[in-house]
């Protein structure tokens, strides 16, 4: 099977299980109804390693998975995981990643992203929904619990095949 | 001029990809979001309006927080003296708990809930929403069991049965419910007691509070901590009757004309395992409690 393939399809099932399980289990370690997001830290993990092109492609796609998963409008999460797969591509190639501070550091400011996105998409589209008091506590709880679990994530994530040699796709 | 357009895609592949996924994004939200409308004045307003609400409350924080440290000392008074009502009102509720299964067995005596009118289609929690962005419930039954769209739903926990939202989308096999602390799920309501109406809705900060809001400003002085709140039955969705939650604090700002009551819901939605969709036809006052 080719390579680019293989990377594409197990970055999406990674990211389709991670969402089932942020619905289902995740559910039950929620500090006051917030559980941390891996899709998010894999998709992190993804585009720093994979690019821009692997980062916004599967971003869209576990975004839309995310869309048909919850009352959000379609094309709501989808725009904001492309962007932070596109944005995170972007630093592909030109970021060492020791295996303790910086995934915590970008898993921290990837969640401080998402918050502003999503926020700034709710406001153009008049879309009112829980999580979108942009600065308020639960984005704090959810900032720390991603940067908790970004290190083992990480370290989980690095010892898959597909994702061993960090070649960065060209544009 | 062909070769022209394939040479500058072939160079910003990337661009070019990005591009397109955020076009069919914002052509998926244009479609599936209703409350869109495409007017580039309004949405340049919004975008304006988004940094004006960040800037205004970095500001607000500041001066919430001085108010805070000043309000403090005085919280400390009035902590105790809560703490005093608050026991006495645990002691009422103990009885009006006690009062409700009495009356419930009396009634059950009686053959009263052979009679219960309507259906209530019981099922389970299978998964919640898959971010912090959404509120939404999973349960395993769907279309094919009898789950129509904008049935309510209600939970049983402690003896006391309270709202727990409405189905806003129905599968075959499982359906998706809109929690009542969900900001878009609005509840026409009224106090158990002295039977002043409002509008409940979910707050979207924490699900263990609610608010209630257009409340006559006259009521104030018939509201107390700790009423019981109950769906109204106006506007049809939701049957007569159903407990929303109790009064945890009351709110009158003076440039207001109305009272909003925060409450604190009868259902703690963490600990929601089972709960019951309600079909039409079902009115919760002519149920025994």
């Amino acid at each position: 099977m080719n390579r680019d393939f293989r990377v594409w399809l197990f970055t999406l099932v990674a990211l389709a299980a991670c969402i089932v399980l942020q619905s289902t289990i995740l559910s039950k370690i929620a500090i006051r109804g917030v559980r941390p997001d891996l899709a998010l830290i894999v998709l992190v993990f993804v585009s720093l390693r994979r690019g821009s092109m692997v980062g916004q492609v599967t971003g869209f796609a576990s975004g839309f998975i995310e869309d048909l998963m919850n009352v959000s409008p379609l094309g709501f999460h989808s725009l904001l995981k492309t962007v932070i797969g596109f944005l995170y591509g972007l630093f592909s190639g030109n970021v060492f990643i020791d295996p303790f501070l910086m995934p915590i550091i970008l898993t921290i400011a990837a969640t401080i992203l998402k918050g502003f996105v999503s926020g700034l998409i709710s406001s153009i589209f008049g879309i009112a929904a829980s999580g979108f008091i942009t600065f308020a506590g639960r984005l704090w709880i959810e900032v720390g619990y991603n940067a908790v679990l970004a290190p083992f994530l990480f370290a989980l994530l690095n010892l898959v095949k597909v994702f061993k040699q960090a070649d960065k796709e060209g544009s | 001029m062909p070769g022209l357009f394939e040479g500058f895609f072939r160079k910003h592949r990337r661009g070019a990809a990005f591009a397109a996924l955020l076009l069919v994004s914002f052509v998926f939200l244009l479609f599936s979001n209703r409350a869109v409308v495409i007017r580039p004045k309004e949405m340049g307003l919004s975008v304006v309006g988004f940094f004006q609400k960040g800037a205004s409350g970095v500001f607000r924080w500041f001066g919430d927080t001085a108010g805070s440290i000043r309000q403090l000392s005085a919280a400390r008074q009035e902590l105790s003296s809560a703490r005093e009502r608050l026991q006495e009102m645990d002691r009422v509720t103990r009885e009006n708990v006690e009062l409700r299964r009495q009356n419930t067995s009396l009634k059950e005596q009686l053959d009263l809930s052979q009679s219960l009118p309507g259906e209530r289609i019981a099922a389970e929690v299978t998964a919640r929403d898959t971010d912090n962005l959404f509120s939404t419930l999973t349960i395993n039954k769907g279309s094919r069991d009898g789950v129509r769209k904008g049935m309510p739903v209600v939970a049983w926990q402690g003896d006391l049965e309270g709202l727990v939202g409405k189905v806003v989308l129905v599968g075959r096999g499982s359906s998706q419910i809109l929690p009542l602390y969900d900001p878009q799920c609005l509840v026409s309501a009224r106090l158990d007691r002295s039977r002043h109406e409002g509008l409940v809705g979910g707050e979207g900060k924490d699900r263990g509070t609610i608010l209630m809001r257009y409340v006559k400003k006259t009521a104030k002085d018939s509201i107390e901590y700790g009423d019981l709140v109950v769906t109204s039955g106006l506007g049809g969705l939701y049957p007569k009757g159903i407990n929303i939650g109790r009064i945890r604090d009351i709110k009158a700002q003076a440039y207001e004309t109305s009272l909003e009551l925060e409450i604190e819901p009868i259902i703690d939605f963490d600990r929601l395992e089972y709960l019951f969709v309600v079909a039409p036809g079902t009115d919760a006052e002519e149920l025994p409690r």
